[in-house]
């Protein structure tokens, strides 16, 4: 069959749901199902689930394993030792109380700084200890956690996000997500805080996430509600054509991360401080897939790639390397040529050229609303 | 190809296939070989046998002593009834005779009076009293009815090789009115019936005979006597014959009353006795049958008959056995369309309360709950409660609700409104609770789509395990299950797209 009439086939078969399902599959679009019962089931072992629910042991974990993750100011396990939460809120100015146990960014207060004896909130909104206390006794309860199973609190360092992202990204601090299969990066977005968020680099609560291309580290389209996007929802500014610094060193902080915690596929998120550089905040055992349509770009490609490899190798940087020549295989057309084949012309006319650039990420003046 | 069909099965695809096949096996067997309808509207024509017994009385103590049908004809009967206002009813029963019906009255009017004893019969096969009958002894003919009988009996013996054959060819002997012989002995009229005169030329080759009188059931009779039927034995079985053609055989659905000459009726210190039969055809529910006769559970060597269990326990088990049904629409929904739920199993709990409160009130009451439950949550977080006395105290609300609903409802006399008690209250409760987290964290947008895909699949649910077909195959044939079982298991191996993830990942659908 020659090419123009199988496009021609697959355009007549994209109408209705059939044509939908088709060509999803012929994209390899990696469906929840197919997720929970290939991959997660398959390659995460039940028993080392809490390893990483539990964000206090994994923060232990990669503190072992020597790799850099916000520090941890106090952790709060019973609500009677609320009463004792002022002294643990004493240190500084700043700081980030979430539950161990959270799933999807839920339960996280951000205070960046404190007045008169008040605590301000990431969005400029004043608390006071009780209200504080309060949020904390939610979290114990298990307000925030699956079942709601009673919950630790911590207390830890807040990120300050690194100059690079100012121009995209509304207040809170971005996050870059890898997702890692056997140990090998198998495809990246890093999340952007938007209004709409409130500031909280969460998908579901309408952070934009954008795809990074593993080989090069650059950025591309962007993702807000299941919707592609090419500019930030609150800035108007590009999405596309960012370098992410230290590129490499993220892959491999990933590749580590996954290997500690022993899960065969998993999503590894990691911030980039302003001071202390690239950290590590946790990793999820069923991360989300959202991340193929940041990437435009199914998983399921990828994941059989690496699935058919006999022998992973040990070596953090031969895994990198890997990683980088599977995308680099897994989609020539649309990183080398035009990153929007069959999108829209204006978005690919305006992201095109910077793939070849390699445009640093600097800080730039972020376009007044 | 069918062997390359099995190669290929995984081993959960094998261990449904097995499931499957033994569930519906099951089911097939139960309602084949034990006649259990599988829809609950089958119905089958069930014939109504009436006796009625008309006589006067002259004022003083009566008696009335009927002959009811023998246990072998009770088999095909599926219930009895005596119609006799007034009158005192005795039922007696002596080993191995057919059972006796006694009315007695002390003061008989002299009116006209009237019994009547009314059974239910299947239509159907024959059947007859199978036990094995002494050689009668060769009856003392006059002549020359001896000689002609003889003669017959010879030539008879001359065409035939067994008892029934040569019962036939002397029946078509008897049947030629041309011949001599035949003439004399149908000149004979001071037996009962022809067939008692057959019986007696019969008895003349010691062949054992009976009379069964009974009823044909083939087209309704009104004001009709029992029909005497020729039955002979051949040392095994009783074969019928009739003995006009030598055919062997019954007439259509024919129901025996009675063998030979035991007395029908006696009557005492009443006047003008009359006794006659009705018949007439009903259709009944094959269901109603099936219960009355308990033959369809009564004989089953496996499987589950919950028709045995008190009334209370099989009520339970009616609504028990539609949760795996419920259950199989939330994985449904769940895994295959992709709606959002709370809970996992809150849609079906809330399914089962709208069978009883009905489909438009359920919803109503529900919504009505929820709203008025998640404002006074909203309102309680203002206090900063625990999570748990928090909880409790929602369900204190949530009592409060209802109570307010049903009273409110009972004074307006909307009956409907009674049945909000049914809404399962802890799950209403935590629903609620859940819901203002959601509220508070992921907006209103997300709290109204996770509450209309749990109502919808509450709604799926209700119409699945309201449907009386589905009620009816679990209820009798708890086989099912199997098959239920075997469908969730494909269901949890499903690893194709969501309905919802066809839109949601839209954007990665377009060729490339």
């Amino acid at each position: 069959m020659t090419e123009p009439d199988k496009q021609d086939l697959t355009s007549r078969r994209r109408n209705g749901w059939l044509g939908r399902w088709q060509a999803l599959r012929g994209n390899g679009v990696l469906g929840i199902n197919a997720r929970n019962r290939r991959y997660v089931m398959r390659w995460n072992v039940r028993s080392k689930y809490p390893l990483v629910d539990d964000k206090l042991t994994t923060k232990r974990l990669a503190l072992e394993a020597g790799l850099a993750v916000p520090d941890l100011y106090g952790a709060v396990r019973f609500q009677g030792e609320l009463i004792h939460l002022d002294e643990l809120l004493a240190g500084p100015d700043s700081f980030v109380i979430k539950p161990a146990h959270g799933s999807g960014g839920d339960g996280v207060l951000v205070v960046t700084d404190r007045r008169r004896g008040l605590f301000i909130k990431g969005d400029g909104r004043a608390l006071t200890l009780r209200d504080i206390e309060f949020f904390v006794s939610n979290i114990l309860s298990g307000v925030h956690s699956l079942g709601g199973i009673p919950d630790v609190a911590m207390i830890e360092y807040r990120v300050r996000p690194s100059r690079l992202f100012d121009a995209i990204s509304y207040r809170g601090v971005p996050d870059i997500r890898l997702l890692i299969f056997r140990g090998i990066p198998v495809m990246a977005m890093v999340r952007l805080p938007t209004r709409a968020s409130d500031g909280k680099a969460n998908l579901h609560q309408g952070a934009v996430g954008v795809g990074i291309a593993l080989d090069t580290g650059v950025t591309g389209h962007g993702v807000v509600r299941d919707h592609v996007i090419d500019e930030h929802p609150d800035f108007g500014t590009p999405l596309a054509g960012h370098a992410i610094p230290d590129w490499e060193a993220l892959l491999g902080i990933g590749a580590r991360c996954a290997d500690l915690t022993g899960l065969g596929y998993c999503g590894v998120d990691l911030v980039l401080d302003e001071d202390r550089g690239p950290m590590m905040l946790e990793v999820n055992a069923r991360p989300g897939l959202a991340i193929q349509i940041a990437n435009q770009c199914g998983l399921e490609e990828r994941l059989k790639a690496v699935e058919a490899l006999i022998q992973v190798p040990t070596d953090v940087s031969e895994r990198i390397a890997l990683a980088r020549a599977l995308d680099a295989e897994a989609r020539p057309s649309e990183v080398g040529a035009a990153p929007l084949s069959g999108g829209s012309g204006a978005a690919a006319a305006a992201t095109s050229p910077p793939q070849k650039a390699r445009r640093v990420l600097l800080p730039k003046v972020p376009a007044k609303p | 190809m069918s062997l390359r069909f099995f190669a290929r099965l995984s081993p959960l695809g094998a261990i449904a296939l097995l499931l499957a096949t033994v569930g519906i096996g099951m089911t097939l067997l139960k309602a084949m070989r034990y006649e259990v309808p599988l829809l609950p509207e089958l119905t089958t024509s069930v014939w109504t046998v009436e006796a009625r017994i008309g006589f006067r009385g002259d004022g003083g103590a009566s008696k009335v002593e009927f002959l009811l049908p023998p246990r072998v004809s009770m088999q095909r009967v599926i219930d009895e009834n005596f119609v006799s206002r007034g009158y005192g009813l005795a039922i007696l029963e002596t080993d191995g005779r057919p059972r006796k019906a006694t009315w007695t009255l002390r003061r008989t009017p002299t009116s006209e009076q009237a019994l009547y004893y009314q059974v239910r019969v299947l239509g159907g096969s024959v059947v007859t009293d199978s036990s094995v009958p002494p050689f009668p002894p060769v009856p003392d003919y006059k002549e020359p009815l001896a000689s002609a009988i003889q003669s017959v009996l010879s030539q008879a013996r001359a065409q035939s090789a067994d008892v029934f054959s040569f019962t036939e060819q002397t029946l078509l002997i008897l049947a030629d009115t041309d011949d001599e012989n035949v003439k004399v002995i149908r000149n004979v009229q001071d037996r009962p019936s022809w067939e008692h005169l057959v019986a007696e030329i019969l008895a003349g080759a010691r062949i054992p005979t009976r009379i069964a009188y009974g009823l044909p059931l083939e087209r309704p009779l009104v004001e009709t006597q029992l029909i005497p039927w020729l039955e002979v034995h051949n040392g095994d079985d009783w074969q019928g014959y009739d003995t006009a053609t030598g055919e062997p055989g019954y007439p259509p659905g024919f129901f025996i009353w009675r063998y030979d000459d035991a007395d029908l009726l006696r009557t005492r210190e009443v006047r003008n006795v009359q006794l006659s039969f009705s018949t007439t055809q009903t259709s009944v529910p094959q269901m109603e049958v099936a219960e009355l006769t308990g033959a369809a559970f009564a004989a089953q060597p496996f499987g589950i008959d919950l028709t045995r269990l008190p009334v209370s326990v099989q009520n339970l088990y009616h609504v028990v056995l539609m949760l795996p049904l419920g259950a199989l629409v939330v994985a449904f929904m769940r895994v295959v369309v992709g709606v959002p739920t709370f809970g996992t199993f809150m849609p079906i709990l809330i399914a089962l309360a709208f069978r009883e409160t009905q489909l438009l009130w359920g919803l109503a009451l529900f919504l009505t709950l929820v709203f008025v439950g998640l404002s006074l949550r909203l309102a309680l977080a203002q206090l900063r409660l625990l999570l748990v006395p928090r909880l409790a105290a929602i369900l204190v609300v949530v009592v409060c609700l209802m109570l307010a609903i049903t009273v409110l409802s009972f004074r307006l006399g909307v009956e409907q409104g009674l049945s909000i008690a049914l809404f399962p209250m802890v799950i209403l409760a935590m629903t609620i609770e859940r819901m203002s987290i959601v509220w508070e964290e992921r907006g209103f947008g997300e709290t109204a789509k996770e509450t209309l895909g749990s109502l919808l699949v509450a709604v799926c649910g209700y119409y699945v395990m309201n449907e009386p077909h589905l009620d009816h195959l679990m209820f009798y044939f708890p086989e099912l299950l199997l098959v239920v079982l075997a469908a969730t298991l494909l269901l949890g191996a499903y690893s194709g797209y969501r309905l919802t993830e066809l839109f949601r990942f839209g954007a990665l659908s377009r060729g490339r």
